[in-house]
């Protein structure tokens, strides 16, 4: 049997669903300071009724690993895979949006910046995962 | 990747989650590495060949296509 070291809190499952609920939380604190107090408590409610949904979703594999007590080592090598999938798509849609704003005359903020951030934080995770080997 | 699990899993009479209980993996990734669809990471592999008393080599098969 595998030795296993003490299990991350990503591994419960009560992860998801606090982390789901916290996040509406600040949403909710963001918009009522910029004073959408009702916006903010629609945002709470999403994410409560999500954190909830997925709480009480079941055991299927992927239910399982999205709320975190189904992660193991195949669900955390897919999980890295769909987020690589994820950040290209966002990077594609960046460019394209970028390409069309600059097309049109204008600035292309805040596509430029977005680029530009997610290109040198490509380089430094390169040069971080060479240099830790 | 070719490998021997399910026979072995098989001869001693497991379920795919009984041995997925053993390793700390779930029941899918046991049937998984059994389809050769998935490769275990080395620690998962050394385990399942501890786990049965054989080699990783004896277990998994690099050559075969």
């Amino acid at each position: 049997m595998i030795k296993q070291r003490s299990r991350p809190i990503t591994r419960s499952k009560w992860f998801m669903p606090l982390f789901s609920l916290g996040m509406g939380g600040v949403v909710l604190a963001a918009l009522w300071l910029g004073g959408n107090p009702g916006a903010g408590l629609v945002s709470l409610g999403l994410m409560a009724a999500f954190g909830l949904f997925i709480l009480l979703a079941g055991r299927s594999e992927t239910i399982r690993g999205l709320r975190g007590d189904g992660r193991d080592e195949r669900f955390a090598q897919m999980d890295l895979q769909a987020t690589a999938m994820a950040g290209l798509a966002v990077i594609v849609a960046l460019i394209v949006a970028w390409l069309v704003a600059i097309a049109r005359g204008e600035s292309g903020d805040p596509y430029d910046w977005l680029l530009a951030t997610a290109g040198l934080a490509y380089i430094g995770a390169v040069a971080f995962f060479r240099w830790r080997g | 990747m070719k490998n021997k699990v399910r026979a072995l899993r098989t001869g001693r009479d497991l379920a795919q989650g009984q041995l997925a209980d053993a390793m700390g993996v779930s029941r899918q990734t046991i049937n998984s590495i059994e389809n050769e669809r998935y490769t275990p990471s080395l620690p998962l592999a050394i385990a399942l060949a501890r786990y049965f008393g054989v080699t990783v080599e004896e277990m998994f098969d690099d050559q075969a296509t």
